[in-house]
């Protein structure tokens, strides 16, 4: 049954030479606290092994194993907001490890994601649109709560490309992001009122049963109603961090000053960069986070124009082969954990280097497996592992 | 197969095509930024700096020994332009915002560009309105900064001028714009210690000039100055200062205590107040001072030396006795007012008749001292009054102190040459005049020494500081000393005393010696030094400036100092 293909070649490649130009650029961003680069070292050798680990690992097993999953995260997000520690209380200390569980809730969402839709869209069970949109939102809410924003805002981007993945058509996908907006009309009364005659309009072409029509019209004007009340539930920072998200202009001395310098590194990187090491903002430390959000100044500002494009296309290639993979894939569960990697993948490139470019909000997103830190590098390592799993699989079903 | 994999056909497509699009958006604007625009952020990147930014400390605040303030620091805003930083063309909302002359601050500005990238004064001593309206538009004025700067508060500038003195602007070996350092007095004397030592902060600057945040790490916390306690009472102070003022001449006064060596007045009047030279005096008030007729600059406690008259007789006296040319009961001939010798007159004040050496100092007869000085050796009397704190100065601390002068054969053989000189110089020196000088500082020592047999610490004007510095080796008896102390108590206690007429009416007994100091052409100086010995243990001295008769003018203005010191030791009991 299982015919393994030989190696994809172009995947590894572009896997391999991301991991060791990503270790190279911590180095250097690391500046003095040369710490940093062994961290990272060990933390890509532990996602090395994660990797061959996840590329090895039955995929029926962890579609069965799906709801463990979920309670396995949950909790850790659980416990995370009420003893989270670090710099913004999204660490949990797991013995000597710092766990950043957001970081596993996109993999847990890709992987529910992955073993619901696709059964959904076969065929209609009973209350399973409201089951799933209920779990995932659960893990959104909770990322949310981290607090953590940015990665939120990546799931449910994740989520949209994965049900677009998954054959739904707009309609579909406005339906399984009703809560979102509902939320987000419940700003103003007219954007409610454009909200719900929108969602009356796609019900009624889907030709959708009354139950359906109820589920979704009360589930939305709970949602519509409850947001201001949990808006002032809302601490006045997490308040900030969300309208700066939404409007990062607002806030000028703050994130914007360091989007600005951001845009001075990789513009002084010119052509062909100042050369490794050599980066004037990164080296005398003006750059801020530049291990972390940033690391692609760094990177743009020594290696120039021609370094990143180099990175961007290396991320490209990736992408490329694991949604090849997934679109050849027979099994339903493997093209959309394939998807959804790489949908995960493209997403935090563009708005991290998006980011660093002064064209996206600030925030705390990683730049898959170049950003300093374990947590997101091991996540990544074990998606790719499973998307590596799954290219390789594509005609076990 | 492939049927199947074809569901996944659309969805691949359209995601491949959207990535492709959103990482060529990244690209167009990589191509701007990099190559399009590449130079304009090198350019931005080549100004970005971390800058330090000083935090002056706070200068040592100066008490007095009761612990009233002499010298503090208030808070005061100042408006600093850093040149390469600053848009030009921004000097008319600055103008207007401080509501300044245009033409001034052009000048201010054009001479900050000389030190393009130092933080330069533009305008200081601002009130918190006139910042706030600066700091209010900061956001639009780069390379400005309002800063709080410590600004030096004098509570007694007039009566302290000389001796705590005045802070100003450091010179060009400033380490920061705006830094104090001291300049004359104990500010200058003390610098290193009052001043503390400054803290550095580092902000970062972003590329418009602009303060963006703090830059942690490598903060340097201000250390604080030291904060001063000196031996001087300043109620003391002031009420020498008025006296010597309500007198009408220029003089000065020193009071210190004989048991423990602390100075408690160091009086100089006139003065002048030292708060208008923080930040640089202006011309017109400089010349002012210059120009006064009583010359306040002029430090007359223990930086001038003056012609003890009469005072010093009480030194000679000591050197009369223990050179054995004298004792109690020597009664040379009569004073007759005019002693004939070698052809000239040496003149007594008054006509005395015989005395002996208690009567000599009671009524304060020159010719006693003509008669018996002449047998004696000068170098001799000179060394002897060194072991008095006289002719060399008399503290390490006290900044430009004048050793005075001793007549010695080497000294007068360099003023008049071999043979220009003779014995009359001698006697003349015996009553204080001719080649001696002394400071008040010094006459109030030689009181000192008596007072204390000889056991006078070493001076001190820092209170909690073991006591170190100059001390004396008087090589003087108990004999001697009683037999100078008794003529020191008649001549306030006796009614042929010369200072029966001012001193005489205080509760308690006052040694003392007066003196009327010939001064060439001008009026005489009038002098007192003397000691009580209740109830506290001090030493003082006075000279009033051309005053005339010492008893007569000095006298009452160390009896009513002596008044004050008796209310305040009454009123510490």
């Amino acid at each position: 049954m299982r015919q393994s293909e030989k190696t994809d070649w172009f995947f590894v490649v572009s896997l391999s030479l991301l991991l060791s130009l990503g270790l190279l650029n911590v180095f250097s961003a690391s500046g003095s606290q040369k710490s940093l680069f062994t961290h990272q070292l060990v933390f890509v050798l532990a996602g090395v092994g994660v990797f061959i680990g996840a590329s090895v690992f039955p995929l029926r097993f962890l579609e069965e194993s799906t709801p463990f999953l979920y309670g396995f995260t949950t909790i850790l997000l659980i416990l995370t907001i009420f003893f989270g520690g670090g710099p913004a209380g999204r660490w949990l200390q797991i013995g000597p490890l710092n766990v950043q569980a957001s970081e596993i809730a996109k993999l847990c969402v890709i992987v529910l994601t992955a073993r619901w839709l696709p059964a959904l869209r076969r065929e209609s069970v009973s209350g399973g649109v409201s089951l799933y949109l209920f779990t995932v939102g659960i893990l959104t809410v909770l990322t949310f709560l981290q607090p953590d924003l940015g990665t939120a805002v990546a799931m449910v981007m994740i989520i949209f490309g994965m049900i677009y993945w998954a054959g739904f058509g707009f309609g579909w996908i406005f339906l399984f992001l009703s809560p979102l907006f509902a939320a987000i009309s419940s700003i103003k009364f007219v954007l409610w009122m454009t909200f719900t005659a929108t969602l009356c309009g796609v019900l009624y072409r889907s030709g959708a049963k009354p139950r359906r029509w109820v589920f979704f019209l009360v589930m939305t004007s709970i949602v519509a109603a409850a947001t201001p009340t949990a808006w002032g539930i809302l601490r006045p920072y997490q308040q900030a961090r969300l309208t700066t998200f939404l409007n990062p202009e607002a806030d000028p001395h703050g994130a914007g000053w360091n989007v600005i310098q951001s845009k001075v590194a990789i513009g002084s990187g010119g052509v062909t960069g100042q050369g490794y090491l050599n980066g004037s903002q990164n080296e005398l430390a003006f750059l801020p986070a530049r291990h972390t959000d940033f690391v692609f100044s760094v990177w743009a500002e020594e290696w120039g124009f021609i370094g990143s494009v180099f990175l961007l296309f290396l991320y490209m290639v990736l992408a490329w082969r694991i949604l090849n993979g997934a679109r050849r894939s027979l099994n339903p569960f493997n093209s959309m954990v394939g998807a959804g990697t790489a949908i995960f993948i493209i997403i935090h490139v563009v708005v991290n280097v998006g980011m660093t470019l002064g064209m996206m909000p600030v925030t705390g997103l990683p730049l898959p497996l170049v950003t300093y830190g374990g947590s997101h590098l091991v996540t990544e390592m074990m998606l790719l592992g499973f998307s590596y799993n799954a290219i390789r699989n594509w005609r076990s079903y | 197969m492939r049927l199947s994999s074809s569901l996944n056909e659309k969805p691949y497509r359209s995601v491949m095509i959207a990535t492709i699009a959103a990482f060529l958006i990244l690209v167009g604007k990589l191509v701007e930024l990099q190559i399009v625009r590449s130079d304009y952020y090198t350019e931005l990147s080549s100004r970005n700096h971390i800058r330090s930014v000083v935090r002056p400390a706070p200068r040592g605040i100066i008490r007095d020994r009761n612990g009233v303030v002499l010298a503090d620091n208030l808070p005061a805003f100042t408006v600093s332009v850093i040149s390469v930083e600053f848009d030009s063309t921004n000097a008319g909302l600055l103008g207007d915002l401080l509501q300044a002359d245009r033409e001034e601050l052009r000048e201010r500005l054009d001479a900050a560009e000389a030190t393009p990238y130092r933080s330069t004064q533009i305008v200081s001593d601002l009130t918190v309105e006139e910042a706030g309206r600066v700091a209010d538009n900061l956001y639009r004025l780069g390379g400005v900064s309002v800063e709080v700067l410590p600004r030096r508060r004098y509570s007694h500038g007039f009566s302290f001028c000389h001796l705590i003195g005045y802070v100003g602007l450091a010179d060009s070996t400033r380490v920061f714009e705006g830094e104090l350092t001291g300049r004359t007095g104990l500010e200058r004397i003390l610098n290193r210690r009052l001043a503390g030592s400054h803290g550095v902060i580092r902000e970062v600057v972003d590329t418009h000039g602009r303060v963006v945040e703090r830059y942690l790490g490598g903060d340097v916390e201000p250390e604080p100055g030291e904060n001063i306690v000196i031996t001087l009472d300043s109620r003391l102070q002031l009420v020498a200062d008025s006296l010597i003022m309500s007198t009408g001449h220029p003089g000065a006064a020193v009071v210190l205590n004989y048991e423990t060596g602390e100075i408690l007045v160091l009086s100089s009047v006139p003065g002048y107040d030292t708060n208008q030279f923080i930040g640089g005096i202006s011309s017109e008030n400089w010349n002012k001072i210059l120009n006064e007729p009583g010359k306040p600059l002029l430090n007359r406690a223990w930086a001038t030396a003056y012609p003890p008259g009469s005072t010093y007789k009480i030194v000679s006296a000591a050197w009369l006795l223990e050179s054995g040319i004298v004792d109690e009961n020597t009664m040379p001939d009569p004073c007759y007012g005019t002693f004939h010798f070698a052809g000239s007159d040496f003149r007594c004040w008054g006509i005395h008749g015989r005395l002996n050496i208690v009567g000599a100092l009671t009524q304060s007869c020159d010719t006693y001292f003509y008669r018996t000085s002449m047998l004696g050796d000068m170098d001799e009397m000179a060394e002897f009054s060194r072991g008095y704190g006289m002719g060399a100065p008399v503290t390490d601390i006290l900044p430009g102190e004048v050793s005075g002068a001793l007549p010695t054969r080497e000294l007068l053989n360099h003023l008049f040459g071999q043979g220009g000189w003779g014995l009359g110089n001698l006697m003349i020196a015996s009553i204080g005049q001719g080649e001696v000088l002394a400071s008040p500082l010094q006459i109030a020592v030689t009181a000192a020494l008596i007072a204390s047999g000889g056991e006078l610490p070493a001076l001190s004007i820092l209170k909690k500081e073991p006591p170190s510095g100059v001390t004396w080796e008087t090589n003087t008896s108990e004999e001697t000393f009683r037999i100078v102390r008794e003529g020191m108590r008649l001549a306030v206690s006796s009614s042929r005393g010369t200072l029966h007429g001012s001193m005489s009416y205080l509760p308690v007994q006052v040694f003392g010696k007066s003196g009327t100091a010939e001064n060439g052409p001008n009026e005489d100086h009038a002098w007192v030094n003397g000691y009580i010995e209740e109830p506290l243990p001090v030493a003082f001295a006075v000279i009033i400036e051309n005053g005339g008769h010492g008893g007569a003018v000095a006298g009452p203005v160390a009896a009513s100092i002596i008044e004050k010191i008796l209310e305040i030791s009454y009123e510490t009991e």
